[in-house]
């Protein structure tokens, strides 16, 4: 759908760290090596009670075709957790959204460093930026400055063309 | 530049005078039977449609936005604007239609439009777009979806801060993330206003004016901020009667029966601050409203940097009538 939900750096689903939502039957928890740690231990520390979970790690790569099969299969009231690097956590929630889940039944742990976007109002490009409030356009070279707001179709927050003096 | 030269037939958007001057607040209003169609020929028509078809021409990515799936409410939008139209003015638009063969004619551009209604392939342009550039308004169609509106299509060429294509998909929550949506009282408005728009029903739409003010330029809209930004900073009081141009935008906001979606159509009417010595009692009110206008809604119709230069100017010619 052209208005699914996009993982970005202020998403709602981007929680500290990983807490079972009790309201939920099923626990589908997805994540990589970096976060294995931290897994085994919130699941361990939750082990009187009985939770019903699924784990699947990411390798070195994701197998699309596996994680697809995977969230597809899933019965309503699963909530859905990833813990992961950036780029394994945006292709976990693009897939996820894609098969059905919505952010209510998402949430998200990103180890290691957000991506951030920005939609040159020049050109109508997206490209990655650094942190910094004034970036320069990867594909016009405009100068923007980095606005507050965010767009799920154009995938980037919204850069404000200036001229420097 | 077009400006309005009929100002019987000028939107003029300040109701309020002295004591009640203007906030944000929900102030859509209903319209009387006679007013519901908001089709409008004034002097401009030929002007404004040749300039809204150039920017499409130049900027179709700037000035028209649609997802694929809206065909079947833009051919609903079609069949609206020629009823609209052809009810106002059987002088100046006709319609004639063999099954599904329709020939609509508009006459004061002596042009006509064929096609199979509902077949997009009979056409060279969107069927939005194309029975759009008849028209001198702006039109967004928002689709209701989960008690919230959604911007699917949109055709713009004088609205001011509104991008077709930075707004695409967006809700209504969403595209009034900018503004500082508060009413005089504090009240958030944002929401309020989402509901009552759910309230709208076909055959009675809801009317409402919005306004700003713009300093020696027409496009005010985010992709080119860089070139108008600087040059707001032009205006002094001496110039302002003719530099700065008080800009309206009356808006309409009416249910589509078929597909429930709204359509938001936009009348946007320019007048400079020169002009209104030949309405004295808009003159005085203009100036009483602009005198009150808080900062942080200066700051975001981005008027900021030329509103006090434009109250000065006002104060003066106030003056100079009275000494006359
Ligand atoms: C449902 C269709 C509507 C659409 C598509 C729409 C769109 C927009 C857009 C694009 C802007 C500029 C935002 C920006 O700066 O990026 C805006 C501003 C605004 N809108 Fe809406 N709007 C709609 C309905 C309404 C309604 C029903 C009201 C009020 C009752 C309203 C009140 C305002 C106000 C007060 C502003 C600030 C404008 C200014 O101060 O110059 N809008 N709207
Ligand atoms: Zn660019």
């Amino acid at each position: 759908m052209y208005n699914s939900p996009v993982l970005y750096d202020q998403s709602e689903t981007i929680k500290e760290k990983l807490s079972f939502n009790d309201k939920r039957k099923k626990h589908l928890i997805i994540y990589d090596q970096k976060a294995a740690g931290d897994v085994k231990q919130a699941l361990t520390a939750h082990s009187q009670e009985e939770l019903n979970y699924e784990p699947f790690e990411i390798e070195d790569a994701i197998k699309l075709q596996d994680l697809r099969t995977l969230l597809y299969s899933q019965k309503m009231g699963t909530h859905l957790y990833i813990a992961s690097n950036w780029d394994h956590a945006a292709t976990v929630f693009a897939e996820a959204t894609e098969a059905g889940f919505t952010e209510d039944e998402i949430q998200t742990v990103i180890y290691g460093p957000k991506r951030r976007y920005i939609y040159c109002m020049k050109c109508y490009h997206t490209s990655e930026i650094s942190d910094g409030d004034e970036v320069q356009c990867a594909r016009c070279d405009a100068y923007m400055e980095v606005g507050p707001f965010f767009s799920k179709v154009r995938k980037g927050y919204i850069g404000y063309p200036f001229i420097p003096n | 530049m077009f400006k309005s030269t009929n100002l019987d037939l000028f939107t003029f958007p300040f109701t309020n005078f002295k004591n009640k001057t203007y906030r944000y607040s929900n102030d859509l209003v209903a319209l009387s039977e006679d007013k519901v169609n908001f089709m409008k020929i004034t002097p401009e028509y030929k002007v404004q449609i040749k300039r809204k078809r150039e920017m499409l021409e130049e900027q179709p990515e700037v000035r028209y936005q649609s997802f694929p799936h809206t065909m079947e409410m833009q051919w609903e939008f079609v069949e609206l604007l020629i009823d609209l139209s052809i009810n106002k003015y059987p002088e100046h638009f006709s319609v004639e239609k063999d099954g599904d063969q329709w020939t609509f004619t508009n006459h004061i551009l002596g042009e006509t439009e064929t096609f199979i209604f509902g077949d997009e392939s009979s056409l060279s342009l969107e069927p939005y777009d194309m029975i759009g550039r008849h028209f001198h308004n702006d039109f967004m169609l928002m689709v209701n979806r989960d008690d919230n509106f959604y911007l699917e299509v949109a055709q713009e060429s004088f609205a001011a801060l509104f991008s077709p294509n930075w707004n695409l998909g967006m809700s209504f929550n969403e595209i009034h993330g900018p503004v500082p949506f508060v009413s005089r009282d504090g009240v958030e408005l944002t929401d309020r206003i989402r509901k009552f728009l759910l309230t709208i029903e076909p055959g009675a739409p809801r009317t409402r004016v919005n306004w700003n003010l713009m300093a020696d330029r027409w496009d005010v809209n985010y992709e080119t901020m860089d070139i108008w930004g600087p040059e707001r900073d032009k205006v002094t009081a001496e110039n302002a009667g003719k530099l700065v141009h008080l800009r309206v935008e009356e808006q309409w906001f009416i249910r589509m029966p078929r597909s429930n979606a709204i359509l938001f159509v936009l009348d946007t009417q320019f007048l400079p601050l020169e002009d209104l010595v030949l309405r004295p009692e808009w003159l005085e009110t203009t100036y009483f409203n602009l005198a009150d206008i808080p900062d942080y809604m200066a700051e975001y119709k981005g008027m900021a940097p030329f509103l006090p230069q434009s109250v000065e100017y006002l104060e003066n010619l106030m003056n100079s009538m009275k000494v006359k």
